[in-house]
């Protein structure tokens, strides 16, 4: 992560000449006359767009351009030149042909949840907001699917398939505002995913429209589609390769019981082991997750949920399916929790004290906020064996770095979720922190995980791109995007970096001791 | 030396097994031999065991075999994941996982081929609808592109979306992305019990009896039905498999595995009828298509295996209509040379695979020409159109 200032910027008219000049009045000069040309480019967009959009699709006041300037990593901020909020697929299909013409840059959005800067606006683009795409097309219980536009609510789908006994399993911490468009921009998972699979298992057909303004339809109500697994590449593909008008997911049946087993640890390590026991035993939890010592006392602060206080690490095990083979396996998982030396051993006995121990953890991330005035999110997966290895290393790094972090993670499937603690108000700890979060990314990396399990790349992880692909691999996926985008219209400078970007970085961040793209000129 | 017989050796060191990086890893010279390609010139056919030739068009091209690369690299029981080269026969990564009581969920055929060709070909087995198909378990491959590059996508864990998912849109493309030199997949504990139960019907059967099980939480893991006889099949712990097979009744096969297995390797007496195989995708819930036929339901209906004399234009048309879609097999003639096996059928001009269509159609070529610009790899093989309708 670079710091996030370098890439803050707000050239907006109004704002920037709001701001006290610093520098000669020539330098003054020169910045009003960028502004009024971008002033003079805004208008001529708006006009240009007004031709075949109802006036109310088009956004381009400062105050009304300000919510959408960045998205949930908001240090990461830019004002796009319009906001468009199309309202069915034709106006999306006359959008893109106009921005290829135009050759203006175009940054789609849902509810801006993201985590990565996805969805962060270019600042001589279009932002597409999908947000009034928000219908429930089509439910159908019998063919155990939903046909959604782009901007219903993840949450919703399950909502609304619950009077028939189904739900939707991707569950990401954000359900309840987050979109299905941007969980399948970024395929998201969730706190489900290790049992019933990420958005791409859970998807089951797409309708795109790509930069030419074709509507293409992908995947299918069927089991595959003829040619290539174009489902696969566009689930997580960051809005870097078509615009989503349309998702249909499929639907599983609610099983009949879900029972919860909190596991407290006297130290990290024995947590850490315990998870991989529990796969190993052939049990594959509906859900598996930690909570260490800091997030679990903000957890409890926050929620009162009843979470041990004095543990180092406590364990959230969720097993569900038939009575029967639930009961089984909560004593086989309490076994494995007791040979790692559990301190504690509490099942959930009623509904209601399960969901509130799953609400302190899905609101853990809010009440570390309120142990510090920042915390920085990171989403790196490693091999579940490394993980005692991996948290004691973090924890060394927390004390070099002098910021602390809060551990609170899909354990099952070694997705960490490391909380940096810090405070943008004091100098340069902005910078600290993502220097931090940057090394915890490359060690992810080293023991043979990736830099972003489930938040996506988009400008936050661009660089650690670098660590984990060669320069061979990075020109393969420029290629891929070509294929769709061939002049780079769709969300430019996202998801992965030129070759002169890691260039850039590599003089910074030496690996290993190697220099990453050799070859490369140093800038 | 072979897979196997490295899983037995060490069988109690469960903990971690990273075999000899040197063991039958045949890269270098599979890159050598695509790059020496590209500068001559010389389209190549990529080939594993040659088991799934009956899939897909003829190739011309100069062979070029992974059968060398193979082995696998690291197996992490309790990781449930897997990391095998290309070139591996399906049947010893079958027996290594099941020295673990492992296996790969979605069940591919075994026929003699390798984990390459299964994966090219993108094929599942019986349990697919229950769990997933091949794609869904694959975490990350090793690839040659077109141009002799070696590139690494996806890695062995669960969870990335660090660059596109080109691990997955490698599987079922026939080689035409890339050849496939390791695949990384996520696999699962064997079930405690497996069942299989028989019904008899009075009439035969369409898909709605098995789409309704489907949606209810019952631990299925695959269903038949041919004609008058319905087969489901049922695994997990014992109690959850007792009781349902308590509910749905029917007779208990004595060897609960064998049907499953005959389907999978397309061994069952349905599939000696002499006209031409075709398998027809389609959603479980699509009516009985009216082609005239002998039909077999699989998938819970979401895979329709068709033996018909009809023309390709009706069964594309029918399976389109329904929002799926169709590929027919190439079946085997006698020889005149009067061998037993006989040869398989060509196809020159007559499509095997659903015909792609205008704008699909030139993004699938131009992402097929990402990735293999020159047409180096299978050219032909699979949906021809895809490099005849090669951009100008």
């Amino acid at each position: 992560m670079v710091a996030a200032q370098k890439l803050t910027s707000d050239t907006d008219g109004s704002e920037s000449a709001a701001e006290p000049g610093a520098g000669t009045a020539a330098e003054a000069l020169a910045r009003a006359a960028v502004t009024d040309e971008r002033l003079r480019r805004r208008a001529a967009h708006a006009r240009s767009l007004a031709a075949f959009l109802p006036a109310d699709c088009i956004l381009s006041s400062p105050e009304a351009l300000r919510p959408y300037e960045s998205d949930g990593l908001t240090a990461f901020k830019a004002t796009p030149l319009l906001v468009v909020l199309p309202e069915d697929t034709g106006q999306v299909q006359a959008v893109m042909r106009w921005a290829r013409d135009a050759s203006v840059p175009v940054v789609a959005r849902g509810a801006g949840t993201g985590l990565s800067g996805g969805a962060l606006p270019h600042e001589e683009g279009i932002l597409l907001g999908l947000a009034r795409f928000n219908r429930i097309l089509e439910l159908d219980a019998d063919k155990g699917i939903a046909r959604l536009q782009p901007g219903v609510r993840n949450l919703a789908i399950s909502e609304a398939a619950r009077p028939h006994g189904l739900y939707y399993a991707p569950d990401p911490s954000s359900q309840i505002a987050c979109t299905i468009g941007g969980n399948v921009a970024e395929n998201a998972g969730g706190v489900h995913c290790l049992k019933y699979g990420l958005t791409v298992h859970n998807v089951i057909a797409l309708k795109v429209v790509t930069i030419d303004g074709d509507l293409i339809e992908i995947g299918g109500q069927g089991p595959d589609a003829a040619g290539y697994d174009l489902l696969a590449l566009l689930v997580g593909s960051e809005g870097m390769l078509a615009i989503t008008v349309e998702v249909t997911v499929k639907l599983l049946p609610e099983p009949p019981v879900a029972r919860l087993v909190m596991a407290a640890f006297a130290n990290v390590d024995d947590a850490g082991n315990a998870v991989g026991d529990v796969i190993a035993q052939g049990i594959v939890p509906a859900g598996l997750e930690l909570m260490d010592r800091p997030a679990l006392q903000a957890a409890e602060a926050f929620a009162q949920c009843g979470y041990p206080l004095d543990a180092a690490a406590v364990l959230l095990c969720e097993l569900d399916g038939i009575p029967e083979e639930v009961d089984a396996e909560i004593e086989r998982v309490s076994e494995v929790f007791s040979e790692r030396q559990a301190t504690r051993l509490h099942i959930a006995t009623t509904e209601a004290e399960r969901l509130l121990l799953w609400k302190g953890r899905k609101s853990a991330f809010p009440a570390v906020g309120r142990l510090a005035p920042d915390y920085y999110c990171i989403d790196g997966t490693i091999p579940r064996r490394q993980l005692s290895h991996v948290l004691q290393r973090m924890e060394q790094l927390s004390a070099e770095y002098e910021l602390p972090i809060a551990n609170v993670f899909h354990a099952g499937d070694g997705n960490l979720h490391p909380l940096i603690m810090f405070d943008s108000n004091i100098p340069g700890e902005l910078h600290r922190t993502e220097e931090l979060g940057s090394r915890i990314l490359q060690l992810c990396v080293e023991v043979g995980g990736t830099v972003t399990g489930e938040h996506g790349v988009g400008v936050e992880k661009i660089n650690e791109m670098c660590v984990q692909f060669d320069r061979d691999t990075l020109l393969q996926f420029h290629a891929v995007k070509a294929a769709f985008d061939p002049d780079g219209h769709l969300n430019p400078g996202k998801a992965v970096p030129t070759l002169q970007r890691c260039a850039e970085f590599g003089a910074m961040h030496v690996h290993a001791g190697k220099l990453p793209f050799p070859e490369l000129e140093r800038f | 030396m072979n897979v196997t017989s490295v899983g037995e050796a060490d069988q109690s060191v469960a903990a971690k097994r990273e075999l000899s990086p040197a063991f039958g890893d045949d890269s270098a010279r599979l890159s050598d031999a695509v790059r020496e390609a590209v500068s001559a010139g010389t389209p190549l056919a990529v080939t594993g065991a040659g088991t799934r030739a009956c899939l897909g068009h003829e190739v011309a091209g100069r062979p070029l075999s992974t059968l060398a690369h193979t082995g696998v690299i690291t197996h992490e029981p309790t990781e449930l994941v897997v990391t095998v080269r290309a070139g591996t026969p399906v049947s010893s990564l079958v027996e290594t996982l099941a020295a673990e009581r492992q296996m790969m969920p979605f069940e591919p055929p075994d026929g003699g081929g390798t984990l390459g060709g299964v994966m090219a070909c993108g094929l599942s087995g019986p349990r697919r609808p229950y769990v997933g198909a091949a794609r869904d378990f694959v975490l990350g491959t090793r690839i040659i592109n077109g141009q002799g590059q070696v590139l690494g996508f996806g890695g062995e864990v669960m969870k990335n979306v660090a660059g596109y998912d080109v691990s997955r849109l490698q599987i079922g493309a026939f080689g035409t992305l890339g050849l496939l030199l390791d695949i990384s997949m996520k696999v699962l504990p064997m079930p405690e019990v497996e069942l299989t139960l028989h019904h008899e019907l009075d009439s035969p059967d369409t898909a709605d009896t098995l789409v309704a099980m489907a949606r209810q939480p019952i631990p299925l893991s695959g269903s038949m039905v041919q004609e008058r006889d319905r087969f489901i099949r049922l695994s997990g712990s014992a109690v959850a498999v007792e009781k349902t097979a308590s509910s749905l009744g029917g007779s208990r096969v004595a060897e609960s595995d064998a049907p499953w297995q005959d389907l999978r390797e397309r061994r069952l007496p349905f599939f000696d009828d002499p006209r031409p195989l075709w398998r027809l995708a389609v959603p479980d819930h699509a009516p009985p298509l009216t082609i005239e036929g002998g039909w077999l339901l699989d998938w819970g209906g979401a895979q329709r295996w068709l033996k018909t004399d009809a023309a390709a234009a009706v069964v594309f048309a029918a399976a389109k209509a329904v929002g799926g879609h169709a590929t027919r097999y190439r079946s085997r003639v006698p020889a005149t040379s009067g061998e037993s096996d006989g040869v398989l059928e060509t196809r020159h001009g007559t499509p095997l695979f659903q015909p792609l269509e205008g704008p699909m159609l030139h993004l699938q070529s131009r992402l097929r020409d990402s990735f293999d610009p020159h047409r180096i790899f299978n050219r032909g093989r699979f949906h021809p159109e895809l490099d005849n309708a090669k951009d100008a």
